[in-house]
């Protein structure tokens, strides 16, 4: 899910946002605050809390929402001046990365490094698990887990409706073909840049909140570890391929889990060689094509 | 003298790219119902001369008037929406898409759903290779196909002063035929067109008037049949 933010803005604009990693982290944290949850002992921000009390699915839409604007400011501040100078797509991914670190020094600076963890039950009275087995022989899935995947998948659908059906979709993968004959077409790129931005923040907004939700917020540098298994899910999945982002992520998820309980300590060692593989087996992606040359 | 306002009157424009001076001081007219061409050598500031109109390229000093209105603050999106449509050259058609939605696209400023439908079918009636192929993706067609899909996608914005850069580039002889009878027909039905050509022959039998263009200076203009016939046009671009 994280991946689909990454890939969305790869698709069109043929660049690595490392941002996203901490736009994950500030969903996140913006949900965290706007359940009304206090924040730690350290940090400028210590045992403040917001008087507000929002119950957890409404916070996380909220906390996506202004994920997405703190996404539109990093693309007007930190992508659209290299863009318009026809800078190497190289410098947009050190400007991300420069980006990414000014968020997490932020964030550790306002609420300390501490690990967070939601209110209780944040999704209500549904179980925690739920069994998939037959019988004697139980699988129990976490309920989060499978709300990550539901939502997951919608947003996909969603995304993958967008893009292919509707005008403003079509637009945005003119611009993604070619910016300068989009423009002569009548399509304001800026504008739809920065709508990308916003849905590839919103939605990796979101994901911080549902993963975080999952597990806990694990401090500032939160997203940054998903956001080097991400480019691992996004490699995957045929960068910019959303369908294929969420396939490789479901592959990534399982390679991790048939790591063997001693060796849990190298599961990132096992998505980086998933990377590896794959890219020197199958660069276009598990569900890609290769890419139509025409000369 | 005439006394028709232009639709498009450039004055003095000055384009530097790179550091180079890429157009000096060229100022050129088209005038309503027109076909204009510009002819010249490769490098002497065509392409620039249209890529500046279209607000691709910020000019250094100059006026550009569309109808008397500048176009000098405009972004390139918003030139679209006025009635300048342009076909870039080499076609640019989004490989990508099929045929069909680079005409919906072509229609991107409008929202008149039900017009839009039927200028496409009219479209595919004028082009009837386009409309065997409306499912295909456009980078499948051959390069005359895609020629004729970039003019239909630009008057699918219904431009009142069509831009066309070198329509004729890389084409078989036949081809760059039926490109100039569709040229005459739009002409006919009442398009201004201004003429970017290094087929400097054929653009100059279609065309009203031309102006050259060297090393980023227009150093004649005239009647393009007065053209065609000058000693220096001809032992420079008629060969």
């Amino acid at each position: 899910m994280f991946a689909v933010g990454y890939t969305l803005i790869f698709s069109i604009l043929r660049i690595i946002n490392f941002a996203h990693a901490a736009i994950f982290t500030l969903g996140a944290y913006f949900t965290y605050a706007l359940t009304g949850s206090a924040f730690g002992y350290n940090g400028l921000l210590k045992n403040s809390a917001l008087p507000i009390h929002l119950p957890f699915l409404l916070a996380a839409v909220v906390g996506a929402m202004l994920a997405g604007l703190v996404a539109i400011v990093i693309e007007r501040l930190a992508f659209r001046p290299l863009r318009n100078r026809g800078a190497d797509p190289l410098l947009s991914l050190v400007s991300s990365l420069g980006v990414a670190v000014v968020i997490v020094n932020v964030i550790q600076y306002l609420v300390g490094a501490e690990n967070y963890s939601y209110p209780a039950q944040p999704y209500g009275n549904l179980p925690t698990a739920i069994n998939f087995g037959l019988g004697s022989q139980r699988i129990p899935v976490r309920t989060v887990q499978i709300v990550i995947f539901g939502v997951s998948v919608v947003i996909m659908l969603l995304l993958t409706y967008w893009l292919n059906r509707t005008k403003t979709g079509k637009a945005l993968r003119a611009i993604a073909e070619d910016a300068t004959t989009a423009s002569l077409l009548g399509i304001n790129t800026d504008q739809l840049i920065l709508l990308t931005f916003f849905l590839s923040g919103m939605v990796g907004g979101l994901s911080g909140a549902l993963i975080g939700s999952s597990v806990s917020i694990a401090g500032p540098y939160f997203g940054i570890s998903f956001g080097l298994r991400g480019l691992a899910v996004i490699v995957l999945g045929g960068l910019g391929d959303i369908p294929g982002a969420i396939v490789g992520g479901v592959v990534l998820g399982l390679a991790e889990a048939f790591v063997p309980v001693q060796y849990i300590a190298y599961k990132d060692a096992v998505a980086f060689a998933v990377l590896f593989l794959m890219l020197l087996l199958r660069p276009q992606g598990l569900l890609g094509r290769a890419e139509l040359q025409k000369v | 003298m005439r006394t028709v306002q232009p639709l498009l009157d450039i004055q003095k424009l000055f384009v530097n790219y790179d550091g180079i001076q890429a157009l000096e001081d060229v100022t050129l007219a088209v005038y309503p119902g027109e076909i204009v061409t510009l002819i010249g050598a490769n490098g002497a500031g065509k392409s620039t001369t249209l890529r500046s109109i279209s607000r691709l390229i910020k000019p250094h000093s100059g006026e550009m008037l569309y109808g008397g209105r500048s176009l000098s603050h405009l972004r390139a999106h918003e030139v679209v929406r006025l009635g300048i449509a342009q076909v870039p050259e080499g076609r640019r058609v989004l490989t990508r898409q099929s045929v069909f939605d680079n005409l919906l696209l072509g229609a991107y400023t409008r929202n008149d759903t039900h017009a839009i439908a039927e200028d496409i079918d009219r479209h595919f009636t004028t082009f009837p290779r386009l409309a065997e192929r409306r499912n295909q993706l456009a980078g499948t067609l051959s390069g005359g196909e895609q020629q004729m899909l970039a003019i239909a996608r630009a008057l699918m914005s219904r431009p009142k002063l069509l831009l066309l850069d070198e329509p004729s580039l890389g084409l078989a002889p036949i081809m760059v035929q039926e490109i100039f009878t569709i040229i005459q027909r739009l002409h006919a039905s009442g398009v201004t067109i201004l003429l970017v050509e290094q087929n400097a022959t054929l653009a100059l039998k279609y065309a009203d008037r031309g102006y050259v263009l060297e090393a980023g200076r227009i150093t004649m203009s005239g009647p393009a049949s007065s053209l065609l016939t000058d000693e220096r046009v001809k032992q420079a671009y008629l060969g």
